[in-house]
């Protein structure tokens, strides 16, 4: 039962667990990827940005000073002071505007180089290769990363100056500080995400860890996508998950870099309460488990111990239910089931009871005195007048008649032998009467003789006839005993053309017998009663006895039971 | 005018050496000497004649020269730049810095790499250095102080305690002090000048201008001004209001540094009396010499001195005919 609980209860939890986990990753996910997208994109912008700003630096129109220093420098006029003291203070100023320039310049085709750091010699030819590799349409140039002339890190934006009269290209530059790419890129993902920018050969321009700058970066695919994919990649052997922005303006890609562990990191807590959920479930599982348990299997038990105890005829047993569930329901149930048993019982012995005494009553009427002194006398007049036939007739039906009297003491017996019984009894009682009345047995359905009827049941309506309606007479009678079978019912009537019963009588008689009316003692119509209620014990209260009756012309009683098969059986 | 007949010497000797070395260097396809000449600030106008001649002895003598320097001055960044400098693996080094412990340990490491290390303008003794170039600042000092002790002569003023502001650069820059202690030196037992503040500017010349308008607006009492280098005199004299207004009180003040502008305002009767360094010399020479030291092996005098010039009112006019303007500001 408590791994049935467990798993009822921990299959939908762990579905849902299931389906929360990835639900929440995939929104985690989506976050960091939205997330992502909007810091790169923004780096992305911030880029373009400060590169326009360097760019417009850089332009520059005709101007007054650079011009006649160029010319002087072609003629390598050393007079130059007031417009090289004026392009410094420039270039200063400049630079304060800018602090992340770490150097502005002037690049002559002599490979002079006049910067803010003053005046000095480049390797020219290095330049012009590193320049023409670089320049875009517009002839800006992004070269680097590089080190300057203060070995300090840094990118270099490169811009053609305008100047017609000079031979060569004259060159504008501003060497950016990489700390700028720092700034620009300073912000944290995660415990260990981070951020690099990179060209479009795949070659790191600014990495948090400055030995990576410079060399082609792991995540850079070569083959079919030509750059950098968002999503998931691996690298070194490790999950990643990269955001990617692209600054138009410098062409280079802003990466974003997240662990894939991370992701998971960022779900622990919620795998650590999902654990500590399903602990507690468990737990909470097993103990309603063992409560349940003892709370559904104890009265259970104590109902199968009181079930047992009725089965074996202890019917005094009570369940003292808790509660309204199920289980007390069924204790009630029982109980009312145990009182039924009980009632059911009380009834029986009552019926046993009315038989025991109807049976009595039988014999007691039966072996009167009187009844078998007349009868035996009849029997020896019927011998002195050598009248051997009837007197054997008489024997023969006297001792029939106290033999299905007894009936072995069996509770039902075929109606054929209650037939006969009452056939006996009829023979007897017309003898003794001097054949006062006259009598028939009408079977009309043959088939009902070998049904069954509780025993003694037709004979006192019979004697009741005899002595009630054709005796009280003073007449000769007739008394007519007929039975047939009504579907289940079989139905016999004793009636007789006797004195009859008055109306008040009959209805009092059978509202008692319908039990409308109290009884005013145990005498009443005892006979009678005693038939209907056997009748209404065994069969049911629609079944017993009714009286018909029209006074000074006889009475009927109708006689309805249950057509029974076999010994006791309906 | 030059009072220092020995350079004078040199430097003739000097212009002979030059012409001759680096032909031969060059026409041996060798790789042109790289001498890097740092001035203490590009943004300080007074080292725009030792710009310009150096430049042209560079071209002269076939050296490459990189002239490089903070715009304005810092020793840290000289430092930064000498490091660099001696990564780059430049042939000697020409600089104008103070007497400080990082520029002894830089120029160790530099002299420690082969690398010629001299020092024009400002010096620093203690680092070891091939030679330096430049004025005897203390005797600079000295003539300024002299001169003042004569105009304060004249004015009657000698005997009288004077309220005096010194204007330096940094008091950690050897030169500049030596240029007080000099001053003082003349100036004791001769005149009653009562220093009632040094200020220092930093070494740069937009700083110079505000700390001197500044000044004399909430001390217009002072009566004397010793300027030992020439940093607010770059501007006309309607950069400087207070400081005129302080001159046509009355005010007397003198300095180290000559130039055409300086002249300008010691014409407006804004200085009294200026001392001025030859810096053409400084550069040129010193470049020269330390080219010939790496080319020959062959070691200046530890100290070469380049010669003073005097401006006052005798020779104001012509001196104004002789100095070019800078045309810098």
């Amino acid at each position: 039962m408590i791994l049935s609980f467990l798993v009822t209860a921990l299959l939908p939890f762990g579905l849902m667990t299931v389906f929360s986990y990835q639900t929440y990753f995939g929104g985690l996910l989506h976050r960091v990827s939205e997330y992502s997208q909007e810091v790169v994109g923004r780096m992305a912008r911030e880029l373009d940005e400060y590169f326009l700003d360097i760019e417009a630096l850089l332009t520059k129109e005709q101007d007054f000073y650079l011009d006649q220093l160029i010319k002087l420098v072609e003629n390598n006029d050393f007079n130059n002071r007031k417009y090289v003291f004026r392009i410094w203070e420039d270039l200063n100023n400049l630079q304060r505007v800018k602090p992340d320039v770490e150097e502005l310049s002037i690049i002559f085709p002599n490979g002079r180089r006049l910067s803010s750091y003053g005046l000095y010699t480049l390797d020219y030819e290095v330049f012009l290769a590193d320049y023409y590799r670089a320049a875009g349409e517009d002839g800006v140039a992004l070269l680097g990363p590089g080190v300057n002339f203060l070995n300090r890190l840094v990118v270099t934006m490169v811009k053609p100056y305008p100047a017609p009269t000079t031979e060569g290209e004259i060159y504008l530059t501003a060497d950016i500080n990489i700390a700028r790419l720092a700034s620009i890129t300073d912000v944290k993902l995660g415990e260990t995400g981070y951020i690099f920018i990179a060209d479009n050969s795949g070659r790191i321009i600014y990495h948090p860890q400055a030995e990576h700058i410079g060399t082609v970066s792991p995540f850079f695919q070569n083959s079919v996508t030509q750059g950098f994919v968002d999503g998931f990649n691996g690298a070194e052997g490790q999950r990643y998950f990269l955001t990617t922005a692209r600054s138009p303006i410098t062409g280079w890609t802003v990466v974003s870099v997240a662990h894939a562990d991370e992701f998971g990191a960022e779900l622990r807590p919620i795998q650590r309460l999902t654990y500590l959920v399903i602990a507690l479930i468990l737990a909470g599982v097993v103990l309603l488990a063992a409560y349940l348990s003892h709370a559904l299997s104890r009265p259970i038990k104590e109902l199968q111990d009181l079930t047992q105890r009725a089965a074996n005829n202890e019917l005094s047993v009570h369940i003292e239910p808790y509660g309204n569930d199920e289980i007390a329901q069924l204790g009630h149930s029982f109980n009312k089931m145990i009182r039924r048993i009980q009632d059911l019982m009380a009834e029986n012995v009552k019926e046993q009871e009315l038989l025991r005494k109807l049976e009595l009553e039988s014999l007691d009427n039966q072996i009167k005195p009187h009844f078998i002194y007349n009868t035996l006398d009849l029997i020896i007049g019927h011998l002195e007048s050598n009248k051997t036939e009837e007197a054997t007739y008489l024997v023969e039906a006297l001792g029939n008649f106290f033999r299905l009297s007894l009936s072995k003491g069996r509770e039902t017996v075929p109606i054929a032998s209650e037939v006969e019984h009452v056939r006996n009894y009829l023979f007897i009682q017309q003898l003794r009467h001097g054949g006062e009345y006259r009598y028939e047995i009408i079977i009309e359905d043959e088939a009902i003789l070998n049904k069954f009827i509780p025993r003694l049941l037709l004979q006192p309506l019979v004697e009741n006839a005899i002595y009630h309606g054709i005796l009280r007479a003073n007449r000769e009678g007739t008394i007519t005993v007929r039975g047939r079978q009504e579907g289940e019912k079989i139905i016999f009537e004793v009636a007789d053309d006797g004195m009859g019963i008055e109306p008040d009588k009959l209805r009092d008689i059978n509202e008692v017998l319908r039990g409308i009316r109290p009884l005013n003692n145990e005498r009443e119509y005892f006979g009678l009663r005693n038939v209907n209620k056997r009748a209404q014990l065994r069969f049911g209260p629609e079944y017993g006895v009714v009286l018909e009756s029209t006074l000074g012309h006889g009475t009927k009683a109708i006689l309805t039971i249950k057509a029974l098969e076999g010994d006791g059986h309906v | 005018m030059l009072k220092n007949p020995p350079v004078l010497q040199a430097v003739a000797f000097l212009l002979l050496a030059v012409f001759v070395i680096p032909a031969a260097a060059l026409a041996a396809g060798e790789e042109p000497l790289t001498i890097a000449v740092l001035p203490r600030a590009l943004g300080n106008p007074i080292f725009l004649d030792a710009f310009e001649a150096t430049q042209k002895k560079a071209h002269e003598l076939g050296v490459r020269l990189e002239w490089v320097a903070p715009f304005d001055f810092s020793s840290e960044a000289q430092v930064e730049m000498i490091e660099n400098l001696i990564r780059r693996g430049v042939d000697g080094i020409l600089a104008s810095v103070n007497d400080d412990e990082e520029i002894h340990r830089v120029f160790r490491k530099a002299l420690d790499q082969g690398i010629a290390v001299a020092t024009f303008d400002g010096d620093s003794p203690g680092s070891g250095r091939l030679f330096h170039i430049g004025i005897d600042n203390f005797r600079a000092g000295f003539a300024i102080g002299e001169a003042l002790v004569d105009v304060l002569s004249s004015r009657g003023l000698a005997q009288q305690e004077l309220d005096t502001m010194i204007m330096t650069g940094l008091r950690e820059a050897f030169h500049h002090e030596e240029r007080i202690r000099g001053f003082l030196a003349a100036t004791e037992g001769r005149v009653n000048l009562r220093i009632r503040d040094i200020v220092e500017n930093e070494d740069t010349v937009e700083k110079s201008i505000i700390l001197l308008e500044d000044y004399v607006k909430h001390n217009p009492d002072i009566e004397v001004i010793y300027f030992v280098g020439g940093w607010p005199f770059y501007v006309p004299s309607e950069a400087l209001p207070n400081f005129q207004r302080w001159a046509q009180a009355g005010g007397i003040a003198v300095g180290i540094d000559l130039f055409y502008d300086a002249l300008l305002l010691q014409k407006e009767g804004l200085i009294q009396y200026l001392i001025g360094q030859d810096m053409t010399s400084m550069g040129a020479l010193g470049l020269e010499l330390l080219v010939k030291y790496i080319r020959t092996g062959e070691a200046p005098p530890e100290f070469v001195e380049v010669g003073l010039e005097h401006a006052d009112e005798s020779n104001l006019d012509r001196l104004l005919e002789i100095h070019k303007p800078w045309l810098v500001k």
